[in-house]
């Protein structure tokens, strides 16, 4: 719990996590308010294909909140000082605080998960009331199981950001990967176009957890990305637990 | 009480350490000297979990670092510049330490104060100067008030004023009976310090005794540290 305590502490003294928090909280809001305002004709007249997507397409967008939170919360530690002071890393001071570097990563990844639980849950919140805002009684209504699915896909998201940074020991590469597919062009997506096994890749399973159109079934698709997860944290904790900290 | 214990460390093709022994021992300052590349901090590394070891082991009261249930309390450890992310405070960074080791804020405040920290405390640490990053790294390590020091140049970037403080803060430790282990390049200033000297050279123990012992019919540590370190060992003069 100290060891928890500790990395949450850590986490939230970043100024790089208000980055991360104003596009989680932002990014679904502004999305599904310009999703309404465009529809709003077609869903008042009651022809809108879209009705039943309105705010989950901002949901999927808003992960990149999460993405950053699960990068930075590895990549920090491996910042090295300038050569004028000293060339140091957190992470030295990390592993000689807590002895256990198992207990230091479950204590890290339970903060990830906590703080991206949050965060989307009040992303769910913003991204209702702009729904409800410029529709009006015409807000489609957001069923419980669909919302459950995309917490889990912020939160699902966030570990494989972490676990990825935890393997390249540098946030760079996986942040610039994890967001450009994110927002700008879905690796991922496209590649669903040349294979039906592209559908099982971590994202678009889990995007099936809350989308209407889907290839697998929300449970289906949930533990795909789960099952992602669980092998890339495991590879990196084993990686983690036999590397040098100077190596 | 430090055991290193015929520590062996391979990296790549490479042999770092090649068997290295030796103990520091309470009440006393053990002064660890050698060439860059020597192998000091490898050791040190190893000693602190950071590293993983060949063969060989290095215990901290009779246990590795991995094994010790408050490492906090037991070893406090200053290695490369502040070990703070440099967007952090001064104080944000002990603070989740003190929270990792169930420490109180006070502590906290309490040990800025000891390193001449306080009035730094809320700027980022990416703003701080050598030395203040080095004292900010002693806070760390005195923080929860260990028996043991392990501290890898810990005058490096300082003013003589913080060399001054330094050399005092380490001399009490020791005659309240810690143990401190301390690696330097500044042979002068390890003189003044240290009661027993340990000096490596290529991965292996050259040296490893009380001041005088090791200085032995040399004029100063300095000299006898050359001796043992030169190439051509014919050189020194």
């Amino acid at each position: 719990m100290r060891a928890f305590n500790a990395e949450l502490s850590k986490l939230l003294s970043l100024p790089g996590i208000w980055l991360a928090f104003v596009i989680g909280v932002l990014a679904p809001a502004v999305v599904a308010a310009l999703d309404s305002i465009v529809e709003k004709a077609d869903i008042v007249a009651g022809i809108s294909t879209r009705l039943s997507d309105i705010g989950y397409i901002g949901l999927g967008f808003g992960v990149q909140g999460v993405i950053i939170i699960g990068v930075l919360a590895i990549s920090s530690e491996y910042v090295t000082e300038s050569s004028e002071a000293g060339e140091g890393q957190q992470i030295t001071t990390s592993l000689t605080v807590i002895a256990s570097r198992l207990q230091f990563l479950l204590a890290k990844a339970c903060a990830v998960i906590v703080i991206s639980v949050l965060l989307c849950i009040v992303a769910i919140m913003t991204t209702v009331l702009a729904t409800q805002l410029i529709l009006g009684e015409h807000a489609p209504e957001f069923e419980w199981t669909r919302l459950i699915g995309a917490v889990c896909y912020w939160t699902f998201t966030a570990l494989l950001s972490f676990g990825i940074t935890l393997l390249t020991k540098n946030g760079i590469i996986p942040l610039t990967v994890l967001i450009i597919n994110s927002s700008v062009v879905s690796f991922s997506f496209l590649l669903t176009k040349a294979t039906k096994l592209a559908f099982y890749l971590p994202d678009r399973a889990g995007m099936d957890m809350f989308m209407s159109e889907r290839y697998l079934t929300p449970v289906t698709g949930g533990l795909v990305m789960l099952a992602w997860v669980v092998v890339i944290l495991i590879v990196a904790a084993i990686e983690f637990r036999r590397r040098d900290v100077t190596a | 009480m430090l055991t290193i214990n015929n520590l062996v460390k391979h990296r790549g093709n490479k042999e770092i350490l090649s068997g290295i022994s030796f103990t520091a021992k309470p009440g006393r300052v053990t002064g660890f000297l050698g060439p860059n590349g020597a192998g000091k901090s490898s050791t040190l590394r190893i000693l602190l979990g950071l590293d993983r070891a060949t063969s060989g082991s290095a215990l901290i009261d009779g246990k590795p670092f991995a094994d010790l249930q408050h490492p906090l309390a037991t070893v406090g450890a200053l290695l490369d510049g502040s070990g703070a992310h440099r967007m952090r405070t001064g104080r944000a960074h002990l603070r989740w330490i003190a929270r990792a080791a169930g420490l109180s804020r006070a502590r906290v405040e309490e040990v800025l104060d000891i390193v001449g920290l306080s009035h730094a405390a809320g700027k980022r640490v990416g703003s701080y100067s050598l030395g203040m990053g080095r004292r900010l790294g002693m806070a760390a390590a005195l923080l929860g008030d260990p028996a043991i020091l392990v501290l890898d140049e810990p005058v490096n970037g300082l003013d003589p004023q913080g060399i001054r403080w330094i050399r005092t803060l380490i001399r009490e430790r020791a005659q309240s009976g810690h143990t401190v282990l301390l690696s330097s390049h500044l042979m002068g200033e390890l003189a003044e310090t240290v009661d027993d000297v340990v000096i490596m050279n290529r991965g292996k123990i050259v040296a490893d005794g009380t001041l005088e012992e090791v200085i032995g019919h040399y004029s100063t540590l300095e000299e006898a540290f050359f001796a043992m370190t030169s190439e051509h060992k014919g050189d020194v003069v």
